[in-house]
């Protein structure tokens, strides 16, 4: 598969999954029950600073570049 | 006798390039969404100090400083400096031989390596970096962050750009998000840049080589339940211009006994292509927390790799916490990647015999503690971590004298890293 | 397949998500659900309060745009107060402990009433944290808005000014 195309079906999958479970909106997470989701430590690296000290500790020692991470979560507020 | 360049080991140039700057959203502390719990504070202050130590190698000393300030209208503006001190010995890329070696540097220095241990050369340098990053939220649902970054030391320049726009969809229960970055790097080695795949040192007639490197990103997170954040992402990297380490070499190999006798500069192509997924998860068990992430990594130099992340979060009574981590990582080796090249053998048009590119398997275990101490508002973090990487040392094609050597030793990392952040 | 297959994708992805954001509306008329909920001062009911508008206000101790709500709709009720408005907010904290820190905190010169099972915030459709719903004196709903931000905030208070006109 060439790779464009894989790039692109990638991102489609995404795009379709982010929709179908949209669709389970009667399941899905009320508003009021993101109290967890609020807490500061409820985030996918939760202690900042640590990111650019792993980035350079396996950046010297590995072959690969570092997996980022994405925004998400939160209060859900607003 | 044989010859070697002194000046630093490239494993640093390349650590402190490209990738650092493009993570500069990453680094940015959590603040100022429409919808944080607390209101982010007006000014916050990040510090943090890595000291970091390889057994018998390499030894580093980290401080940074973030400022960032966060305005009524939602957006904030973040700085951040870094000053990083490095000293020690790094893999020249020779092989252990099975006897005593020695090498002599352009100034005359004489340096003798016992048989089976993998020669290095000694280096010091001094870094400092600095990022300066913008983050607009807009229309409600939209956010756009807009980043800079320069860092400079001895023999090596980079500058970047960066930016990211993120969208919460469907009552906040997704994040979208796309980024792209873009780093041009300049390298200038203080003796001059060799000519690869060749004996003797032969340099350049050039004053500095260049290197782009863009970055695209795409991420997607999902609150799936009250509890349970999941998210995934993909990226591709293409970087452009001299990716060769300009003192590293591979050593040629007499096929009769193995010893080594003499060696190359390597050479590795002037582009390459990375790409990598990663699905990623936070679960919150009413306390304590639990991340994980796995990524797939792979590159059209032929490296792949699985990184396989895991920590646990632990409030503690008094309000501190604990996060041990444990982080399992291993590579399969770039296509030309060689422990050392058979003499006589037709060279191959790029070699590399840097460990990085090598196959290799590292597991990391640590922890972080976060605490107050009064009367300071600030919470101090505190994490030791220790990585172990060892390697298929005893390959197929070793020879003679160098089946009796692990041409692959195991190295140890200890890093411990001290934070304090507050916010006013 | 070209790159430029990319970007349509996406912006396909958002345009469909993107509507379904839970922004703000005008509520049809429609009576307003009734409740009796717990409060600080024992336990109060929409229904007693018919005759007057009701600023029926929900909200929680984790949610950062409530600390904001929370002087403003001091500052209603020590203006309009006098005049007839009544504010009742709904606390839907699952921990009365996390309530309690932030009423210290704020402190309200309105009812407060609790909700932890989220039963009233589903009878009024809550979309977002917090959301206020305007309630005239007949017991329908006059305006509704998600979220907390000065400009809607003042959208609110001359629907209140209407209100007690009449």
């Amino acid at each position: 598969m060439n790779r464009k195309l894989r790039t692109f079906l990638l991102v489609l999958a995404a795009a379709v999954w982010a929709a179908a479970t949209a669709g389970c909106a009667a399941m899905s997470v009320k508003p009021w029950d993101r109290d967890l989701m609020a807490q500061k430590s409820m985030t996918f690296r939760p202690v900042p600073h640590e990111i650019a000290v792993d980035e350079h500790i396996y950046f010297s020692k590995e072959g690969s570049l570092g997996g980022m991470t994405t925004d998400g979560g939160g209060c859900g507020c607003n | 006798m044989q010859l070697t360049a002194a000046g630093r080991p490239s494993a640093l140039r390349s650590r402190l390039g490209a990738a650092a700057c493009l993570l500069l959203a990453a680094g940015l502390p959590a603040a100022a969404r429409a919808d944080t719990p607390a209101p982010a504070p007006t000014w916050q202050f990040d510090t943090s100090g890595l000291l970091y130590g390889e057994a018998k190698r390499t030894a580093v000393l980290e401080p940074t400083a973030r400022i960032t300030r966060s305005f009524q209208n939602g957006q904030s503006l973040s700085g951040a400096f870094t000053v990083d001190a490095i000293t020690g010995a790094s893999p020249s890329g020779a092989l252990p031989s099975g006897r005593v070696q020695t090498t002599t540097t352009p100034s005359g220095n004489v340096k003798t390596v016992q048989a089976d241990q993998v020669p290095t050369s000694r280096f010091n340098d001094l870094r400092g970096a600095t990022d300066l990053s913008w983050k607009v939220p807009f229309l409600r649902y939209f956010t756009a962050t807009l980043g800079g970054h320069l860092s400079r030391e001895k023999d090596y320049q980079s500058t970047g750009a960066n930016g990211q726009l993120s969208v919460d969809v469907y009552h906040r229960l997704f994040t979208f998000t796309v980024g792209g970055g873009r780093n041009s790097d300049l390298v200038f080695p203080i003796h001059g840049t060799p000519v690869g795949m060749l004996d003797t040192l032969v340099m350049q007639d050039v004053a500095r080589n260049g290197k782009h490197v863009t970055t695209r990103m795409v991420g997607l997170s999902h609150v799936m339940t009250r509890r349970w954040l999941a998210g995934v992402y993909a990226s591709q990297t293409n970087e452009d211009g001299y990716l060769t380490e300009p003192y590293k070499v591979i050593s040629l190999i007499d096929p009769a006994t193995g010893y080594t006798n003499g060696q190359l500069t390597e050479l590795r192509p002037n582009t390459r292509l990375r790409r990598d997924v990663m699905a990623s998860s936070v679960y919150h068990f009413d306390r304590d927390v639990l991340y994980l992430s796995y990524r797939y990594y792979w590159d059209d130099w032929g490296v792949k790799s699985h990184t396989l992340d895991a920590r646990w979060r632990k409030p503690l009574a008094d309000g501190s916490w604990v996060q041990p981590h444990l982080r399992i990582y291993t590579q399969t080796a770039a296509d030309f990647f060689r422990f050392g090249i058979l003499q006589g053998d037709p060279l191959p048009p790029y070699a590399t015999s840097d460990e990085r590119l090598g196959p290799l398997h590292d597991v990391t275990i640590g922890a972080t503690y976060g605490f107050h101490v009064e009367p300071w508002r600030g919470e101090w973090t505190i994490r030791g971590e220790f990585l172990e990487q060892w390697g298929d040392g005893h390959p197929a094609s070793a020879v003679g004298a160098q089946r009796n050597i692990n041409l692959f030793p195991p190295v140890g990392v200890g890093s411990l890293v001290v934070g304090y952040t507050v916010g006013y | 397949m070209r790159r430029a297959g990319l970007l349509p994708a996406i912006a396909v992805a958002v345009s469909v998500l993107l509507p379904a954001t839970g922004r703000a509306h005008e509520a049809a008329p429609r009576p307003a659900p009734d409740f009796t909920l717990p409060s600080l001062q024992g336990s109060v009911s929409l229904d007693s309060l018919r005759g007057h508008p009701v600023l029926v206000d929900f909200w929680a101790s984790w949610c950062g745009p409530c600390r904001k709500s929370f002087p403003w709709m001091n500052d209603l009720v020590k203006r309009y107060g006098p005049k007839g408005l009544e504010v009742v907010a709904i606390d839907l904290d699952k921990d009365r402990g996390l309530a309690n820190a932030f009423l210290r905190e704020l402190p309200p010169s309105f009812t407060i009433a609790f909700d932890p099972k989220g039963r009233t915030a589903e009878a009024y459709r809550v979309a977002a944290m917090p959301s206020t719903f305007l309630v005239g004196p007949s017991g329908n709903l006059i305006a509704t808005h998600a979220g907390f931000d000065e400009k809607h905030a003042a959208e609110l208070e001359s629907r209140i000014q209407e209100a007690l006109a009449k």
